[in-house]
Formats: C-alpha cells, structure tokens, sequence
C-alpha cells in the first residue's frame, strides 16, 4: 500500500491553543496522481500540507509520505529530501538574487536537474540577476515552481499554487504542471479553492470542511456518483418520497423536482417513475456542485 | 549552504559590530595623550565617596598604557557594547517567522537541529572574529600615540571577551526560537545584562562571579592568569542556553 498512496493521513488531528484546525482528516493520494486538495479558506488544507511536511507537529493520528511517518524528525529529514513545496506565500529569500536562489536549492539535492533548471530558466523568463524582492507575484511564483520541479523530487506538495495569479499566469502555471506531471510520472498534490483549476489538472481529489474529509476519489468517480435528477410532475411534487440515504438535497420549485443523489440516478428514475412523473432528465453535475454541496451540507 | 544561508543573514549585523567596535576601540587608543595629561590634574588626596575613589583608581592605572586600556576599553566600554554585539548577533535565526524564507528554509531537507547548530556555529565565529579583531587593534595601533601593547594580552583579553559574549549570544539565539521579531530577544538581553550589572554593583561580593568580570579580563590584567574557572562557567552556560534552544526550534509549530 505504501507504493500505492504516496501520502496518507489516518484520522488526523490537529488543535491550536483550543482550535480545531483537523478533526480526524483521512485521505489516500495515488502514486502518479495530480490530486486536488479542495477546502474553504481555513479548512484546514495548509495544516495538513504543514504536517506532511514535518512544520507542524500532529495532536492525534497517523500521517505517512512515501510510507515515512511524518512526524519522526529523522523520517522527516527524508520525506523532504524527496518532496518539493510551494507555500501559497511563494516564501523565498527575497536578499538573494534569482541564481543565487537556485544555486542555493541546488546544494540540498543531490538529484538536481540542471535541465530542467536550465529549461524553466527560459520558459519562464526568468532574470537571474534579479533579487528576489523585486520579482513581480507572478514571476515569483514562477521562480519557485522553478526550484521545484528542477530538485527531482517524487511529489510536489503546492499550497495554493495560483493565488494572486492574473487568468493568463494561472493558465500558464497550470500547463508547466501537467506538463511536468506527464513528462517526469511525479505525484502532485496541490491545495486550492479555486474550483475551476483543480478540474482543469486534477484526476483525484479530496474535498475537507472544517478539518474532515468529506468527499474523495478520483474526479471521474465522483461525476459518476454524484448525479442531479430533474423530475416533472403533473401535479404538486412528492418530495418527501426522495429522501433517502444516499439522497444530499431535494429541492422544489413549482412542479420540478431536483434531486441531487451521491448513489447513482436509477433508484431516482425507478422511484419517479412509480410516481408518475412526466419528464425525467439526468444533468452532470460539476465539482463546483459537488464542493458545495459537501461543504455547506457538513455539519 | 546553510553557512552561506547563515552568513548572508548576520553578514551587516557582523560588519556593524565589528566597525562600532574597531571605532570605539581605535579612539580609546588616540585619546590616550590627552587622558595622560589630565591624570596629574586628578586629586591624590581621599574624599569623593565611591565615585571619587574610582576616579583616582582609573587615574591611577591611566599612568601605564596597559592600565588604561584595561580601565577605558576592556573594563568600560566593551561591557556595554560587546554585550549589545554579541546579543545583536544572536538574534534572527534561519527559521525565524520574521524572516523572509522561513517557510522554504523548513521546506529543506535539513534537521531542525543542524538548523540551530550551523546558526549558532557561524554567529560564534562571528563573535570571535569580532572578539580578536578588536582586541588586535589595540597592539595595532599602539605605535600611533608612542606606546606598546603585547599582542598576548590581546589574545588573552579577546578569549575572555568571546567567553562572556557567548552567553548574552546563546541566550538571543534560544530567544530567537519563541519570538518572531529580532527586537524582543535584543531587548531581553540588553535588560537581563543591565539587571545582572546592577546586582554586580549592588552586591559587590557577587563581582568576581559575574559575567562582566570574565568579559573584562579582571583576572588577567591583575595575575596574568586567564580565568579558566569563568570561561569554563561562561561555556557551559552558553552550550546550557544553545541545548534548550535546539529543544525549543524541535518543538515547535510554523
């Protein structure tokens, strides 16, 4: 299992001073997945990268990278040896200048790409006389994607790795991702809420509220699982003959009926149509609808 | 790299130490034709108080140049300013919030313990580069007002100086660890060391005991004799401080 999950958190908890930052967190992140690690602002997504990490100590429960138990200072050591981070900060030395940055970086990693170094250099336009204080948000984002991805690491942890970017800089470090992901077979476990973006890379997510996991899975599965009914009555609509497990809302407006189910469409439609409903659509449902649902639903 | 890390962060701090220092110093030294001019015109006789028994021991010891240096610089002003360099350089750390970096620095594939050593390592250097600069001067520029000075009492006289220096750095640095700002550790430092001078002056027993008599080189200047008991104390209690700011960096969250 260990070479399955490349991270793993069992029922992890995290307080501070009193506050709950997690309640029992369990999620599995697929070797060679690009997992999005959704969450509203507090959730708890940068504590659990902070754990992973060895920055923050847990309260309670298991969390592993590459099997390692993250909280062994020794083990730790390790884990970061083969883990690059991106904090939502983008924090770098801002005294250095952009070379200095990366040869820096590069002495800790004895599997440092100078191809890769040399290839995002230019990709990213990079000056490397540049003190890192100057660079704009985007090219200092750039710069430590930069330092990331040229360390060879074997996952990547990105904490908000967009944020403060303009659309056309997201899209430009969303592509340097996948790209990346497809041409070196690294995981990627990257936190966000901005939903639209982890659609966009992401093949697996977990979505976490108030420091729980509340849906995880690969992306398709949940499309798959999570289905929105739209049923047409003659008359008023029996709503009240919807509700059952696996059923997450049923709302009426006028004689339409929207069901939104995480057990699959076919016990909706069966039970519609023994009500006689007059017109039965099945809509895709997007991550959007999902983490909404699943955050505002949670209790 | 994390020496590179390490230095880049103290690199003004250092210089500035070492320029107040150097200045200081040098102008002990070129003032002392002119302090030499006035002893004669201090009165020999008793009366004064303490005050007045001071100035005729300094007077006193004004007569030989090495007796000065020690009164004026070693006795006098390296108490104040070497306390406040030596706490200025201990402040800061590779991982605190403050600094920029913080973050990516925790991100390497470093202990948190190697952290602290390599920080605490390379601001020991610091000082006793500072330490013996400084002390070096003196024979230095000697010959710049007619008088000579052993370069062997300047050597002793900067071992004494680190020694006691490393304790007000070691406690700025186990400071660093729980406070994100550089200003509340030298803060602390500056009020603990003018609270340990008050007592030293209040209870004078406690003297030959005090951090400020191993960083004046009390000993040396009147036996010759370095005070190893002292520099051992002083060691210990730095390593003391240095141990329970490694425990303190290893327990924290960021």
């Amino acid at each position: 299992m260990a070479d399955a999950h490349v991270v793993q958190t069992v029922d992890l908890h995290k307080n501070y001073q009193g506050t709950e930052a997690l309640r029992g967190l369990t999620l599995h992140v697929p070797a060679g997945s690009i997992f999005g690690f959704l969450g509203r602002n507090g959730a708890g997504k940068t504590t659990t990268i902070k754990i992973l990490l060895g920055m923050v100590r847990p309260s309670a429960g298991r969390a592993t990278v590459f099997g390692l138990a993250a909280d062994d200072p020794i083990a730790s050591v390790e884990i970061r040896r083969r883990t690059a981070f991106v904090s939502d900060e983008k924090d770098l030395y801002d005294g250095m200048t952009v070379a200095e940055m990366i040869r820096f970086t590069a002495g800790f990693f004895p599997r440092w790409r100078t191809d890769l170094e040399q290839r995002y250099l230019r990709k990213f336009e990079l000056p490397p006389d540049r003190k890192v204080k100057a660079l704009s948000r985007g090219m200092r984002t750039k710069l430590a994607l930069l330092l990331s991805l040229s360390r060879g690491a074997e996952l990547l942890v990105l904490d908000e790795p967009t944020a403060g970017l303009d659309p056309a800089m997201t899209e430009e470090v969303l592509q340097a991702l996948v790209g990346h992901a497809a041409g070196e077979g690294m995981t990627i476990f990257f936190s966000s809420h901005q939903i639209a973006e982890v659609e966009q890379i992401a093949d697996a997510v977990a979505i976490i509220d108030r420091g729980r996991t509340v849906v995880s899975g690969a992306l398709d599965d949940l499309r798959e699982s999570f289905q929105r009914v739209q049923l047409v009555f003659d008359g008023e609509p029996p709503a009240a003959a919807f509700e059952a497990p696996g059923i997450t809302r049923v709302r009426r407006s006028g004689r339409v009926l929207t069901v939104l189910s995480t057990a699959g469409a076919e016990p909706i439609l069966d039970r519609a149509r023994a009500l006689h409903a007059v017109s039965m659509d099945v809509v895709p449902v997007t991550l959007k609808e999902i983490f909404l649902e699943s955050v505002t639903t949670e209790e | 790299m994390l020496w590179y890390k390490s230095w880049r962060d103290t690199r003004w701090r250092f210089l500035v130490g070492l320029g107040v220092l150097s200045l200081s110093g040098a102008t002990v030294v070129l003032v002392y034709p002119r302090v030499l001019a006035l002893v004669p015109l201090v009165p020999s006789s008793d009366g004064g108080g303490e005050l007045g028994r001071r100035i005729r021991e300094i007077a006193q010891l004004s007569r030989e140049f090495r007796g000065y240096i020690w009164a004026q610089w070693f006795h006098q002003n390296v108490r104040q300013e070497w306390t406040v360099v030596s706490a200025l350089l201990g402040t800061g750390g590779l991982v605190a919030q403050g600094s920029t970096g913080a973050l990516f620095t925790l991100s390497l594939p470093v202990s948190r313990n190697r952290l602290v050593a390599v920080r605490a390592a390379a601001g020991l250097i610091e000082l006793l580069i500072v330490a013996l600069t400084v002390a070096l001067l003196l024979p230095i520029m000697a010959p710049a007002v007619g008088e000579r000075y052993a370069i062997a009492d300047a050597v002793a006289h900067a071992i004494c100086m680190f020694a006691a220096g490393a304790v007000f750095f070691s406690l700025a640095c186990l400071l660093s660890t729980s406070f994100d700002d550089p200003w509340r550790p030298l803060l602390i430092v500056v009020f603990a060391a003018a609270v340990a001078g008050a007592c030293e002056t209040v209870f004078r027993g406690l003297q030959p005991y005090s951090v400020f008599a191993v960083m004046s080189g009390d000993v040396y200047f009147r036996t010759g004799h370095l005070p190893w008991i002292g520099i051992a104390a002083s060691a210990g209690v730095s390593a003391a401080l240095l141990f329970v700011a490694t425990v303190n960096l290893a327990r924290r969250d960021f």
